[in-house]
């Protein structure tokens, strides 16, 4: 197992310069010049030369791209071009409420998401079964920002109950971390459901039931065990997504995360906070991966990597 | 039992968990606290004069680029910037230049040289003195171009800034300029101390983008990324009759436009600039609110690329210009809010002058199309920036101009990538444009759209429109130095450029703006918010 961890982080680092060199790319060849950007329609040539020396912008790509790697590599990812601001520092203070967001947003999905696939699946073809279908296939459907703009009618302008965006209180986090949660809980909830049923069918069940063991034991104990890989996996990848930045809901609610500054920064041409931000949702995914990877020898002990 | 409440303790633990983490996210920035407040200086805060609890809060379209006057062309950093910086000179509310930190000024008879007379005891808010020195410090960083400022540009016209005694400074032009009185009651023309400012002088990597000290009525406190700017009363202003009226106010940048109106019907902001048109119709009704909107000093307009055989004759230029129904656009785009432009400059700027608009006429358009050989039209590509009202205007173009056979194809680019594609100055047929004349008189308004030498890379000429006869009416309007003569000129500009057409001139658009009733004195000019006076009930 240790090994197997071991051999996998250090599989990482080509995958890390692999995206170092893309993103970089990436950035540098998208359409938009920065100083144009910052400084306007009517800037003269002769201010623009000196900024653009400034920024090293007249040395060749690859040139550009050492400077920026060995940079990287001492733990530096510059200044932003449009705060003046250090990039980490803010990637810092901005990914303590990224965390914070996908954390809650996890927990509503987690819990809705587990309990309407389970009990659907239990109580397949009933009433709430039908329910529980329709509701999540609908909620699938709706757009976040929709969905967002919403709740933020009914639960902060029309009954007063929570604020409509901001952060710094618990109440700024429940409007963004529900309307991200829900939209997770259902896709984990279809995924659960039909884990479960494929699960209901194998043989050991039927000998657990023959055995005249309880279906709510049966279900918690033998089936969940293995169903639950699958959903695992599905629930990883929402939350490296999440921790990507949930780029509609932060703008929708002001939240100040990633993925509002994802957006700041590609508008404004920020190199050092688009390679930045790029390199970190990488490596996140990268992680949240390893951690799905492990957590299924943890689920099911009969899983074991060599 | 007992696996459900250790359950129940799970979640429970997990919620404060997640409480806890966005709470220190909440508090995680203890550098960015005020410059020099007052209390450093060993002056105690006197609250007395303030309301009780007033504290405004102020929802903007985006965060601010910089709280640099010099650094910053933006129309939200100078939101927040007119709160902290002055200059010598400032527009009122009717657009009338009037003297703030001068007392009086005189320009030479020959429009090259401007004389101020400056304010005593006027003070910075790091207790530092305002005088002719730092106005001349000032002006000489920010035209430097090796410091690379985004108003460089701007400050070009001075050649020299000589201090004749503590109080009174003298800016020399490069060459007669009747615009200089005008330039220097820009926004941008504002003054921070000497001692921010030796500190960029003595260490370049020095944030002065992040350390506003002006003369304002108020000072910054503090500025969280992506959350908010901060701005407290500063207690030592000049005027003491213009003292602050609140304790504080709060810039936040909310981008979605929607969240801004549910902000404002909830109570949670104070001033909404920068309103969707079609929320101010319906928030108009609302008894606990007020809706400001007033013309702005922009133009909308569909440029062409001159240099294309189809725009090079005049006829095809006035055939769009017809063949476009402004009102209906206004109506159908704007819900209402702006007027059909009939100049190249909006009705607010100094010498702007009415022409005879191009009323819409769909015979004349496709006679004059057939006129220069275009009988059955022609196809052309609009470029446009993507956000929506762009987007919008793009296809009402589209359909327009689709009943005089010119078949368009929008596309839209994001607005970064829509200016480099204009700068390149190839490939470019019809794109979408919007001028801002931020000094509100003529030369700002006209030159940088219309003169041979503005044209791509870098110029907002991007239409390469060129003419002799409009380069020398403006060169003269900038050397007269008998208004009415510089009237004369401009006026004469905009009726050539209105008759050569190298616009389809849509409208000037509205400055809409919302704001709670309780909150007073929150006025625009110059399309920006103007909080100094502003009280709440």
């Amino acid at each position: 197992m240790v090994r197997y961890i071991l051999g996998r982080v250090l599989g990482i680092i080509p995958i890390l310069v692999i995206i170092s060199i893309l993103s970089f790319l990436f950035v540098h060849l998208t359409p938009g010049d920065p100083i144009r950007i910052m400084y306007g329609a009517e800037m003269d040539m002769a201010t623009y030369e000196s900024v653009k020396e400034k920024l090293g912008f007249n040395d060749p790509l690859y040139v550009q791209y050492g400077r920026y790697l060995s940079q990287i590599l001492s733990g530096d990812f510059g200044m932003s071009y449009k705060t003046k601001t250090n990039v980490a520092d803010e990637i810092g203070r901005r990914f303590l409420y990224t965390l914070g967001l996908t954390f809650a947003s996890m927990f509503w999905a987690l819990v809705i998401g587990l309990v309407v696939g389970i009990y659907s699946a239990a109580k397949r073809k009933s009433f709430w079964d039908r329910i529980g279908i329709i509701s999540t296939t609908t909620i699938i459907s709706i757009p976040e920002f929709w969905f967002g703009l919403m709740l933020m009618q009914i639960f902060a302008v029309q009954l007063g109950w929570l604020p409509t965006s901001g952060s710094g209180t618990f109440a700024h986090l429940l409007l963004p971390s529900i309307t991200l949660g829900f939209g997770v809980a259902a896709i984990i909830a279809r995924f659960t459901r039909s884990s479960v049923l494929e699960v209901l069918q194998e043989d050991f069940v039927r000998t657990a039931r023959a055995k005249g063991q309880r279906e709510s034991v049966i279900i918690w104990t033998h089936v969940l065990r293995n169903a639950l890989i699958p959903v695992i996996t599905m629930t990883g990848l929402q939350f490296g997504f999440l921790l990507g930045g949930a780029v509609v809901v932060e703008q929708v609610f002001a939240w100040p995360g990633l993925g509002s500054y994802l957006i700041d920064s590609v508008l404004a041409r920020d190199y050092p906070a688009m390679q930045a931000l790029i390199l970190l949702f990488s490596i996140q995914f990268l992680i949240v991966n390893l951690f799905v990877d492990i957590s299924y020898s943890l689920v099911n002990p009969q899983i074991r990597y060599e | 039992m007992k696996s459900r409440q250790k359950w129940f303790l799970f979640c429970v633990s997990f919620l404060f968990a997640t409480a806890m983490l966005t709470g220190c996210a909440g508090n995680s920035d203890p550098t960015s606290s005020a410059n020099v407040p007052a209390a450093e200086n060993g002056k105690q805060e006197d609250t007395t004069k303030l309301t009780p609890n007033a504290e405004v809060t102020v929802a903007l379209e985006a965060e601010a680029t910089s709280l640099d006057p010099w650094n910053s062309t933006d129309s939200n950093s100078l939101n927040i910037l007119s709160t902290m910086f002055e200059g010598l000179l400032s527009l009122d509310e009717n657009g009338e230049i009037v003297p703030v930190l001068a007392t009086d000024y005189k320009m030479s008879a020959d429009a090259t040289s401007l004389t101020f007379h400056l304010r005593s005891g006027v003070l910075f808010h790091d207790g530092t003195p305002f005088d002719a020195q730092v106005v001349k410090m000032n002006l000489d960083y920010v035209r430097n171009k090796a410091n690379g400022m985004a108003r460089a540009s701007f400050f070009g016209f001075i050649n020299e800034v000589t201090v004749v005694d503590p109080y009174t400074v003298t800016i020399t032009a490069n060459e007669p300029n009747s615009a200089m009185v005008a330039y220097m009651a820009h926004p941008s023309a504002t003054f921070k101390s000497q001692k921010e400012l030796q500190k960029k002088i003595d260490d370049s990597k020095y944030n002065l983008d992040r350390h506003p000290v002006g003369t304002g009525p108020y000072q910054f406190q503090e500025w969280k990324n992506g959350q908010y700017v901060k701005v407290v009363a500063f207690t030592d202003y000049w005027a003491k009759e213009k003292q602050a009226k609140l304790a504080a106010i709060l810039f936040k940048p909310v981008i979605e436009a929607s969240t801004r109106v549910n902000m404002l019907k909830a109570g949670e902001v104070d001033v909404v600039t920068s309103l969707p048109t079609l929320d101010a119709r319906s928030m108009g009704t609302d008894s606990s609110l007020d809706v400001y909107t007033g013309p702005s000093l922009n133009v909308l307009y569909i440029g062409m690329n001159t240099k294309l055989d189809k725009y090079k004759d005049k006829r095809v230029r006035q055939a769009l210009n017809y063949a476009v129904n402004k009102e209906q656009m206004i109506s159908k785009v704007a819900d209402g809010f702006g007027t059909v432009a009939d100049s190249p400059l909006s009705p607010l700027v100094k010498d702007y002058a009415k022409q005879q608009n191009y009323v819409y006429d769909l015979d004349k358009a496709k006679e004059l199309l057939a006129q220069a050989g275009y009988p059955n039209g022609f196809t052309a590509t609009l470029w446009t920036r993507n956000s929506t009202e762009f987007v919008a205007i793009a296809e009402n173009i589209k359909m327009q101009l689709q009943n005089i056979g010119v078949k368009v194809d929008v596309q839209a680019y994001e607005s970064g990538t829509l200016f480099e594609k204009l700068d390149a100055g190839q490939g470019t047929d019809l794109y979408i444009g919007r001028w801002g004349t931020g000094t509100a008189e003529a030369d700002w308004g006209l030159r940088p759209n219309f003169a041979s030498d503005r044209v791509p890379p870098n110029y907002n000429n991007s239409g390469f429109y060129m003419n002799e006869h409009v380069d020398q009416l403006l060169d003269d309007a900038l050397k007269a130095t008998d208004n009415n003569v510089a009237q004369q000129k401009y006026a004469e500009a905009q009726k050539t450029i209105m008759d050569e057409a190298p616009w389809i001139f849509l409208y000037v658009p509205d400055v809409v703006i919302a704001k709670r009733k309780n909150v007073s004195d929150v006025s625009v000019t110059l399309d920006t918010v103007r909080l100094n006076a502003a009280y709440k009930q």
